[in-house]
């Protein structure tokens, strides 16, 4: 087991919208299109988590010339933990696909 | 000349809620907020607009600004104005809000916490210290630590308050229900405390007074509450 605390929602998404460089109002726009506007993550959870993913070094300052808009990017060790959450989440969704499908044969 | 006008805030860390609806309604009757103003708003009349407010806190270091500015444009949110870390925000109904998760919407509160945690509970501390003090103290000393622990309560008293607020609010969006309820009966048992100090026998007379001037600033909040809801009820009623 990984000693890391889980992932919420937010930082998953806005971990996995890091696997480029992209800056805070690409990364919205990238996770509301790719959820067909079912997920939009609000600008002042936005700017708490990417402070936070900073802090970590879960991600990195990729380019701040535009100091309006900075681009990040997941680190070596942020890309880990973002593969871990992903094997979790696998598991998760198989545990609860396998389940449906049991529950559809009785 | 633009027509401007002052409405009083409720407090934000006690009502922060319904300070926001406060503000949409100005707005729909066309004072909209331009900047806070000592514990209120100055707003300026133009035309009526539908518009939803919203508060974030956050200590920004000049760099940063711009960017949290557009992170905030960027989904629809109009800045409004700031006041040290306190950054106020406008919208057209329907724009997503500012917090989008509970995790994150609670460390708005908690962020601002520990902000200014540290300061009250040092504050509180040689508050209790210059009471303490008036014990072992006797004569012309004894009277000045009297006078300086009464100053220091005036405002201990409500720095510890607004405190538990802010905490309160973060506890709520955490779900951490019997923290909240604890937090609410909180003012009750300062009351019931003081009241005892009144009424007990043997009960030195400084300490009837920390008891007095904790009646006092529980029941003075609680006298204007009922007196502005009152005056809201009756202003409903008449229009």
């Amino acid at each position: 087991m990984k000693t890391t605390e889980q992932l919420t929602d937010s930082m998953f998404y806005i971990m996995a919208a890091l696997t480029e460089p992209r800056h805070g109002y690409a990364i919205m726009n990238l996770i509301e299109e790719s959820t067909k506007g079912a997920v939009s993550i609000g600008p002042a959870s936005m700017y708490t988590i990417i402070k936070k993913l900073l802090k970590q070094e879960w991600i990195y300052l990729h380019d701040g010339t535009d100091s309006r808009r900075k681009t990040y990017l997941l680190t070596e060790k942020g890309r880990e933990v973002l593969e871990g959450e992903v094997r979790i989440r696998k598991l998760m969704i198989t545990l609860a696909e396998e389940g449906l499908k049991k529950e559809g044969k009785v | 000349m633009k027509q401007t006008k002052y409405v009083m805030s409720e407090g934000l860390a006690f009502a922060e809620k319904k300070d926001m609806e406060k503000l949409r309604r100005l707005s729909l009757k066309g004072w909209h907020v331009r900047n806070f103003k000592f514990m209120g708003y100055s707003l300026e009349k133009g035309p009526s607009s539908d518009f939803k407010y919203s508060i974030d806190y956050r200590s920004l270091k000049e760099e940063e600004r711009e960017e949290y500015l557009d992170f905030f444009s960027s989904a629809g949110w109009t800045h409004v104005t700031t006041e040290g870390n306190t950054h106020l925000f406008r919208a057209a109904p329907g724009t997503p809000p500012i917090y989008s998760d509970r995790e994150t919407a609670a460390e708005k509160h908690g962020e601002l916490g520990s902000s200014v945690r540290w300061t009250v509970i040092s504050f509180v501390i040689i508050t209790a210290l210059a009471w303490l003090g008036t014990l072992i103290t006797t004569g012309a000393f004894q009277s000045t630590l009297t006078v300086i622990a009464v100053i220091l309560t005036i405002f201990a008293l409500p720095a510890s308050w607004t405190v538990t607020a802010i905490y309160k609010n973060k506890w709520a969006e955490e779900g951490k229900r019997v923290l909240v309820n604890v937090t609410r009966t909180l003012p009750f048992l300062l009351l019931a405390g003081a009241i005892f100090l009144i009424t007990a026998d043997g009960v030195t007379s400084v300490f009837r007074l920390l008891a007095y001037m904790i009646v006092g600033a529980v029941a003075f909040p609680a006298a204007i509450w009922v007196v502005t809801s009152l005056y809201c009820r009756l202003g409903k009623a008449v229009s």
